[in-house]
C-alpha cells in the first residue's frame, strides 16, 4: 500500500502547521554515505519526518532543500529520499549548497562525514574528508558573501591542524558550528551534572568498541564532564596512551585510580565474563578480573595545562557501555552511565538534532566548538602517542581554553 | 553487630530466572550509587521448587558456603532447626514450569509457599518481613487472604514489580496531590506476566493524586480488533498514547529504510497484531488504559493528563533488559535495595495495598478478555490507601 505524504507525517502534521509562522529553515545535506542506520541517515532523516523529543514527535521548522553524497554504496537511499521528500541530490558540494544556482541558497548545512569506504592512516584514523567539505562549503560562503551554520558530525577532523583551521574558518567567517558526540547530550543515569566551576580532583570514563569511532565518543563524555571544573578549560599539555599490561601496572601504582574505576563500572549493565555467563552482578575491579577479560586494554591519560588529570579507559572485553566517575571536593563522588539506547531508534541522536536544530534556529552553537576541537586533537596525540610506543607527548598545540555552557 | 540472616525460597533459580537476579544481590552484590555495594545480610537458607539442568543454586551454594540448600520451605526457614531461624524472608514465586488455568494464567505456587511460610512463622510464634515478588497470586481470593494474613499477623509484606522503582527517562515523579485525569501505560509482553508491569507502572503514579488512592470501579479489556475500535472510539486518549510512545526507545520501525518514525494508526496495525489494552475507572473518576503492544514496543512508557495546570506528562520506567544488549537486569538493584530497607525496618518502604490493587486488576484484566472484553464491576477492588510522600524510584 502507497502511503502519502501526509499520512506518513501522521501526528507530526498538525505540529508542522502550527510551526509554520516562520518560513522554513532551508537545510543543505552533504554527506559521506545515506544508507539505513549511516549517521547520515539516521540524523538526516529527523530532519525529514522529525523525531522524538520531550515527549511529543517533534516536526522541525525546516526544509530539507539539497543532498550531496560522496559515496553510493549498496543500500544508498539518497535519490529515494529525495523524491520522496521533493529535494534534488547534487553531484557537488557547491551544487548543494546552491541548489543548483550561482549563489548559497540555504540557511544551513549539516555535514556528517561519518561511515563509508575511506583509507586509515598509519595511526588507525579513517580519513574522512570532513576538513574538505567544510571548506568546500566555506568557499561557497565567501563566494556569495554570506555565511550560514554548519553542524559537523563527530570530531572535526582525523589532525588537530585541520580541525583548527576549520574552527578558524567558522570564527574567521562568523558562522556558527557545532560538532561533536551524541554522548555529551544523551541521557545519564543518574541523571548528574558536575556544578561549573567545580574542583575536581580526579576523573575516568570507560568506553568500549575500538579506535578511532569509539574512542571518540569517550573521549567526549570524559571531556563534557571535566570541562565543568574551576578554571574552565585551559587545554591539553601532554598524553600518553597506554596499552597492555601498562594498563594495569598503572591501575596498581594508583597512577589511575582504581576506586573511580570500580566507581564507573558500578554504573554498568553490561559487565561481561561471568555476568554474560549466567547474569551474576559482579565486582569487576573488586574481583581483579579485569585482566582475564580485557585482551586489549587501552589507556589515553591526559595531563591538562592547569595541572588536572583524567583518564579514559577502552575496555573491550569487559563492558559494553559507557561510564564516568569523578572525585568532586565538596560534592564527592560523581559517577554515572551515559546512556546509549538500542539500534535501530539510536533515540540518543534525536537529543543530539534537537541542539543541531537548535543553532539551525538561533544562529547560536548550543555548546563551544571548541569542547570538540579539543577532543579531536586528544585523540589525534594519544594515537600518536601509541605509535611512538606509548611515550608521554607533550602537546603545546593543544591550548584550547573555553568556558563551559 | 551480626547480620541478619535471610532465607530464599524461590521455584526456580535459573540464568534470567527473577530468583536468579534478586537472590544474586543479596549473595554477589551490586552495583549502587557509584560503588559496589554488599548488603549486610546473611543469606543462610535457601529452597528451590524445580531443579533443572540449568539450575544455578548449586553452583551458587558451593561459592556461598554460609548458604544451606534445604529440600523444604520450613527447612530453609528454620535452617533445619525446627524453628524459625532468620530475620526475613525473600520469596521469588516467578519463573519455573507450573500448569495453568483455562484462563491460561500459569499457577506460580504463591499462594501455598506463602502458607508454608507463615505456617512457619505461627509455629514459631514469630514473624518476620517477607517480600513476595510480582502479584500475590494469580487469584484475588488468595491474594486477598495473604494480605489479610500478613496484616493480622503484624509482619510487614513487600511484593510488587521492578517497574515502579526503576530509573524513569527522563526522571519524573508524580507530583503529590496532582490533579490526574488520565493514565496510560504502553507497553509489551503477555497476558497474565508484563500485564501486572503495566498495571504498576501506571499505579505507583497515579496512586500519589490528589485525594489518594480510591480503588477500581471497573475494568474492561479489548483484544485484536477491539483494541483498534475503542482507540479510534477515544475510549483512551490518542494524544496520550502518542506522548507515551515518543518516550520509547523500541519503536519498531514502520517502514524499511527508516530507523525511528511515528507510525499511523495503520501502520500500528500492521505492526501490533494482537494488542490488548485494559481500561479501567477509580471510584474518584481516574481513568487509565494499559497496553500491550507487542510488534510495536518493548519497553514500558507512561503518560498521564493533569489538570489544574492542564498539561501532558510522561516517561519511560526503564527495564535494561538483559536481551542481548545488556548482561544485567539492573533495574533489579533499586527493588534490593527497597528489600534492604525492609528487612532493615520491617515495613515495606512502599504500601503492598498498591500490589494488592494490581493483583486484583492483573485477574480482572485476564477474566475480561477470557470472556470475550465485557465490562467487569470490581466492587472488591475498593482499596484505599495514602501514598508515601516520598518518592520511591532511582536517582542514586
Amino acid at each position: 500500500m502507497a502511503v502519502t505524504r501526509r499520512e506518513f507525517f501522521g501526528f507530526a502534521a498538525g505540529a508542522l502547521a502550527m510551526g509554520a509562522e516562520r518560513p522554513p529553515i532551508r537545510v543543505a545535506i552533504v554527506t559521506t554515505i545515506y544508507k539505513y542506520l549511516s549517521h547520515g541517515q539516521h540524523i538526516g532523516d529527523r530532519f525529514l519526518i522529525g523525531y522524538p523529543i520531550d515527549g511529543e514527535w517533534h516536526q522541525p521548522n525546516v526544509k530539507v532543500v539539497s543532498l550531496y553524497v560522496d559515496q553510493k554504496p549498496e543500500g544508498d537511499l539518497s535519490s529515494a529520499r529525495a523524491s520522496e521528500f521533493g529535494f534534488k541530490v547534487y553531484p557537488t558540494i557547491a551544487e548543494a549548497l546552491c541548489c543548483g544556482g550561482p549563489k548559497l541558497a540555504c540557511d544551513a548545512v549539516l555535514i556528517v562525514g561519518e561511515h563509508g569506504d575511506y583509507p586509515s592512516n598509519d595511526k588507525g584514523q579513517k580519513l574522512y574528508p570532513r576538513y574538505e567539505f567544510l571548506q568546500q562549503c566555506a568557499a561557497v560562503f565567501k563566494a556569495s558573501g554570506r555565511s550560514v551554520p554548519v553542524y559537523n558530525d563527530k570530531h572535526l577532523s582525523y589532525s588537530f591542524e585541520r580541525a583548527q583551521a576549520m574552527v578558524k574558518t567558522s570564527h574567521e567567517m562568523g558562522f556558527p558550528m557545532l560538532g561533536g558526540s551524541s554522548i555529551p547530550v544523551t541521557w545519564r543515569l543518574p541523571d548528574v551534572e558536575i556544578p561549573l566551576g567545580s574542583h575536581i580532583e580526579d576523573a575516568v570514563m570507560v568506553g568500549e568498541g575500538g579506535s578511532d569511532a569509539m574512542d571518540f565518543h569517550a573521549l567526549e563524555g570524559l571531556q563534557c564532564m571535566v570541562e565543568r571544573r574551576r578554571g574552565g578549560e585551559t587545554g591539553v599539555k601532554a598524553v600518553q596512551m597506554m596499552v597492555g599490561d601498562d594498563v594495569w601496572k598503572a591501575l596498581d601504582s594508583g597512577r589511575i585510580s582504581k576506586k573511580l574505576l570500580s566507581s564507573a563500572l558500578s554504573r554498568s549493565d553490561t559487565p561481561l565474563g561471568l555476568s554474560e555467563l549466567d547474569s551474576r552482578p559482579q565486582d569487576l575491579v573488586g574481583d581483579g578480573v579485569l585482566p582475564g577479560l580485557v585482551k586489549q586494554p587501552a589507556a589515553y591519560a591526559i595531563e591538562y595545562r592547569d595541572g588536572f588529570k583524567a583518564t579514559m579507559l577502552m575496555l573491550d572485553g569487559a563492558v559494553k557501555d559507557f561510564n564516568f566517575a569523578a572525585m568532586v571536593r565538596g560534592v564527592g563522588n560523581v559517577s554515572t552511565q551515559f546512556l546509549l539506547t538500542p539500534v535501530p531508534n539510536v533515540t540518543y541522536s534525536a537529543r543530539l538534532v534537537q541542539k543541531i536544530e537548535q543553532m539551525f534556529m538561533t544562529g547560536k552553537a548550543p555548546y563551544p566548538i571548541e569542547r570538540t576541537l579539543l577532543t579531536s586533537g586528544i585523540l589525534e596525540s594519544c594515537l600518536e602517542s601509541k605509535k611512538q610506543g606509548s611515550v608521554r607527548l607533550e602537546t603545546p598545540a593543544l591550548k584550547v581554553e573555553y568556558r563551559a555552557v | 553487630m551480626a547480620n541478619k540472616k535471610l532465607a530464599a525460597v524461590v521455584t526456580v533459580y535459573r540464568k534470567y530466572s527473577h530468583a536468579q537476579h534478586i537472590v544474586d544481590r543479596f549473595l554477589d552484590g551490586y552495583g549502587w550509587n557509584g560503588e559496589y555495594h554488599h548488603p549486610p545480610f546473611d543469606l543462610v537458607g535457601l529452597y528451590v521448587d524445580q531443579v533443572g539442568a540449568d539450575d544455578l543454586s548449586k553452583e551458587r551454594a558451593q561459592r556461598h558456603p554460609a548458604m544451606t540448600i534445604y529440600p523444604t520451605i520450613e527447612g530453609a526457614l528454620t535452617l533445619g532447626t525446627g524453628k524459625l531461624a532468620v530475620d526475613g524472608v525473600i520469596f521469588v514465586g516467578e519463573h519455573g514450569t507450573y500448569p495453568k488455568t483455562e484462563k491460561g494464567q500459569v499457577q506460580y505456587p504463591r499462594y501455598p509457599f506463602f502458607k508454608e511460610i507463615v505456617s512457619v512463622y505461627q509455629k514459631s510464634g514469630r514473624s518476620v518481613p517477607l517480600f513476595n515478588d510480582k502479584h500475590l497470586s494469580w487469584k484475588w481470593e488468595w491474594a486477598k487472604e495473604m494480605y489479610d494474613t500478613a496484616k493480622s499477623m503484624g509482619f510487614g509484606l513487600m511484593a510488587g514489580s521492578s517497574l515502579p522503582v526503576t530509573w524513569r527517562i527522563p526522571k519524573y515523579e508524580m507530583p503529590m496531590g496532582a490533579r490526574v485525569r488520565e493514565a496510560v501505560c504502553v507497553c509489551y509482553g503477555g497476558v497474565d506476566s508484563y500485564d501486572f508491569h503495566g498495571l504498576e507502572s501506571i499505579q505507583c503514579m497515579v496512586e500519589r493524586r490528589r485525594g489518594g488512592e480510591s480503588g477500581v470501579k471497573w475494568l474492561q479489556a479489548y483484544r485484536g480488533p477491539a483494541f483498534w475500535k475503542a482507540l479510534a472510539d477515544g475510549v483512551w486518549s490518542r494524544d496520550l498514547m502518542t506522548a507515551a510512545l515518543c518516550r520509547s526507545h523500541t519503536l519498531t520501525p514502520a517502514r524499511e529504510g527508516f530507523n525511528d518514525m511515528m507510525p499511523t494508526v495503520e501502520q500500528m496495525k500492521t505492526l501490533a497484531k494482537d494488542p490488548v489494552a485494559y481500561t479501567y475507572e477509580h471510584h474518584d473518576g481516574l481513568r487509565c488504559t494499559m497496553m500491550l503492544m507487542n510488534g510495536l514496543v518493548k519497553d514500558f512508557n507512561f503518560a498521564a493528563r493533569l489538570d489544574n495546570p492542564s498539561k501532558i506528562v510522561s516517561t519511560q520506567l526503564y527495564l535494561p533488559m538483559p536481551d542481548g544488549r545488556t548482561t544485567l537486569a539492573t533495574f533489579f538493584s533499586p527493588l534490593a535495595w527497597n528489600m534492604e530497607k525492609l528487612y532493615e525496618t520491617g515495613r515495606s518502604p512502599y504500601p503492598i495495598e498498591r500490589t494488592l490493587l494490581t493483583t486484583g486488576l492483573t485477574a480482572i484484566g485476564v477474566d475480561s478478555l477470557f470472556a470475550g472484553g465485557v465490562k467487569m464491576e470490581t466492587p472488591h477492588l475498593k482499596i484505599h490507601y495514602e501514598a508515601p510522600a516520598a518518592s520511591t524510584f532511582e536517582r542514586a
